[in-house]
């Protein structure tokens, strides 16, 4: 190999590999770290909300007549949706994980204000709710229908039974989820709950919100004016059941509106679309950089082939054969695209660090630094490839040519 | 040790034909210096380029120690040309970037000599063209007389059965071109079969043989002596 004499040619002639290496350098930082928060918000969007989005829709009822009974309406409803062929369950809640709008309250072990809480999302159900979620009891049991009551919308006092999810519960025990069974907890600071269950999980209505798998059911309907149906379906019959009972429920009372038909996969959709309208820009930028990177390198070893077209009709003279002159300008890129690397690594390590402690975002995984530099090395020797072949095509006969 | 006969070279654009070699037949012998001269377009850097293998031909024998080199594939003629041939060149085709060192190890490396051989052939070389103190300066920080002494070393330092040299001192004044003239007569003395064509007929009487191109073909073949001053002024 020809290390020796191609580095110290290069250590000459500096300028255009370092305006290279350069360029290698910042791909390199801002890739590893644009891939990082790529990383970081995908991991985000992946988090499973705990229910069974593919075949769960909801929408809303706003009665408005003088002769609208919403208690009687909501039980009609639900008896309705409950019947309807390819209806798995359904249930009257006030929201749904990933909505965006919820009810949050907060939980203690201890009674008293001087007691700490720990925030959590409140969904209300009834004994359906678990079933109509999809949601898996890991202890204790569901509630029954004797433990459902109504709440008014003026109402303070709570139910005194309280499911949590495993997360809510190592909250608040952080010994182990399984104490919270059986134990009082404490709302609005005094008022106690038994928690008769746990589930395994289930997210609130904000994603992000660091305590997004800190969730109670409560056993509850509401009467609130404007009520929110969940409806879960057998797999497959989602589409076709939306509008058959969005028009089911217009029928059975003309004294209310329905709307807000949504799926839950539609509202993870929008739950995430600032981070996935992140993502799409980031895999842009990371792509246009990688682009115009392997283009400065077609362009330098472009020029570096025309300039030297007698230098290597020379080195075919004096014998060297075309994978020589091929392998020339492959070790000529892959030196220039090391250092390039390296002080990209840096860089990136360097830059992360910052982002770290000005954003808080998470450290980069061990591997993405190397895993770039492979591939960076990889596209430069891919780029490098047309204008070395082109090299290598040179006749010797240059060398003798005068001009 | 060089012999070329019948053959034909044609360089064709779009609408021209150039016939640069025709029916050119030719002998060398081990030992000989020949000096080519011609005027300019008889075809004589064409012949210097078929002869070093640098350029294929389109029909007719070349035989190269015996060898018959007109068929070879491109990786095999490279072989020949780093094994066998040593190129002196009018510009001397130093590269800048490189060192005296690093430019005799040149053809050494494409050789696979390893690095201890490579030093004991770069240091000999340069001993011998009287530039062994200079072996890290760059071409830029030499003269011209210097700059074709380092060729004639990266020339040299694969002993090559012979030395093809293209004006060898076209770029120089009177007194380096007679220093680098002494210096391939005295490698020619030593063994070395050299080749060199030029225009300047005085470096042609310096030579054991002289030759004339015209029209792509060998015009006279004599001995220095029996030149005639007009045709190797033309």
């Amino acid at each position: 190999m020809e290390i020796g004499p191609i580095w110290r040619a290069l250590t000459r002639n500096k300028t255009g590999a370092i305006l290279i290496a350069l360029q290698i350098a910042v791909t390199l930082a801002i890739i590893v770290n644009a891939v990082a928060i790529i990383q970081e918000r995908s991991r985000l969007m992946a988090r499973p909300s705990g229910v069974d989005e593919p075949n769960i829709f909801y929408l809303s009822s706003i009665g408005f007549g003088d002769d609208f009974n919403e208690r009687v309406t909501i039980q009609e409803d639900l008896d309705a949706i409950r019947n309807t062929p390819g209806v798995v369950n359904a249930i009257q809640s006030n929201s749904v994980p990933l909505r965006g709008g919820g009810w949050s309250m907060g939980l203690q072990t201890e009674p008293g204000s001087e007691s700490e809480s720990s925030g959590v999302a409140v969904y209300f159900i009834d004994e359906h709710g678990l079933d109509t979620y999809g949601l898996e009891l890991v202890a204790g049991e569901n509630f029954t229908a004797a433990d459902v009551n109504w709440r008014e919308p003026q109402a303070v006092e709570w139910p005194d039974k309280v499911l949590l999810t495993q997360a809510m519960a190592e909250t608040l025990y952080p010994d182990g989820f399984m104490e919270a069974l059986g134990n009082t907890v404490y709302i609005n600071g005094n008022e106690p709950m038994t928690v008769t269950g746990i589930i395994k999980q289930m997210q609130a209505p904000w994603n992000g919100w660091n305590g997004v798998e800190r969730v109670m059911l409560v056993p509850q309907h509401t009467l609130f004016g404007s009520t929110r149906y969940i409806v879960r379906t057998e797999p497959g019959q989602r589409d076709r059941l939306m509008p058959e009972i969005e028009d089911m429920l217009a029928e059975r009372s003309r004294d209310r509106i329905i709307r807000g038909m949504t799926t839950m996969e539609e509202t993870r959709e929008r739950s995430y679309q600032g981070d996935s309208g992140m993502v799409g820009i980031l895999i842009f930028v990371v792509s246009l950089l990688t682009a115009i990177t392997a283009l400065g390198i077609v362009g330098l070893a472009s020029f570096s082939v025309s300039r030297r077209t007698r230098q290597i009709g020379t080195r075919r003279a004096l014998g060297a054969t075309k994978p020589a002159i091929l392998r020339y300008f492959m070790t000529e890129n892959f030196l220039i695209s090391i250092i390039g690397v390296l002080v990209g690594a840096a860089l990136a390590i360097g830059l992360n660090m910052w982002m770290v402690q000005a954003f808080s975002l998470t450290p980069l995984g061990w591997y993405l630094v190397p895993v770039a530099m492979v591939l960076l090395l990889i596209v430069g020797q891919i780029a490098v490839l047309g204008p070395a072949r082109r090299a290598a095509s040179v006749p010797p006969a240059v060398a003798t040519r005068t001009v | 040790m060089l012999s070329m006969q019948n053959v034909a070279k044609i360089y064709r654009t779009d609408t021209v034909e150039t016939h640069a070699l025709r029916a050119f037949s030719m002998e060398v012998a081990e030992g000989e210096f020949v000096a080519v001269t011609g005027p300019s377009g008889s075809g004589k850097t064409t012949f210097l380029n078929i002869a070093g293998l640098l350029e294929t031909f389109e029909s007719g024998v070349y035989k190269l120690d015996g060898s018959d080199v007109s068929s070879l594939s491109d990786a095999k003629r490279s072989n020949v040309r780093n094994e066998k041939i040593g190129f002196i060149f009018q510009s001397f085709n130093l590269i800048p970037d490189l060192n005296v060192f690093d430019n005799v190890d040149v053809p050494l490396r494409y050789r696979g000599f390893k690095s201890a051989e490579r030093k004991r052939r770069i240091e000999s070389v340069l001993e011998t063209v009287g530039l062994a103190s200079r072996t890290k300066h760059l071409p830029s920080q030499l003269s011209g007389g210097q700059q074709q002494r380092v060729a004639i070393a990266r020339a040299l330092a694969g002993e090559p059965r012979f030395l093809l040299a293209d004006e060898p001192t076209g770029n120089l004044d009177t007194q380096m071109a007679a220093s680098v003239m002494a210096l391939l007569t005295e490698i020619n003395q030593r063994g070395t079969t050299i080749i060199m064509v030029t225009h300047d007929p005085s470096l042609a009487e310096q030579a054991t043989r002289n030759i004339y191109i015209r029209d792509g073909q060998v015009s006279e073949d004599s001995s220095a002596e029996t030149l005639s001053a007009p045709e190797a002024a033309a």
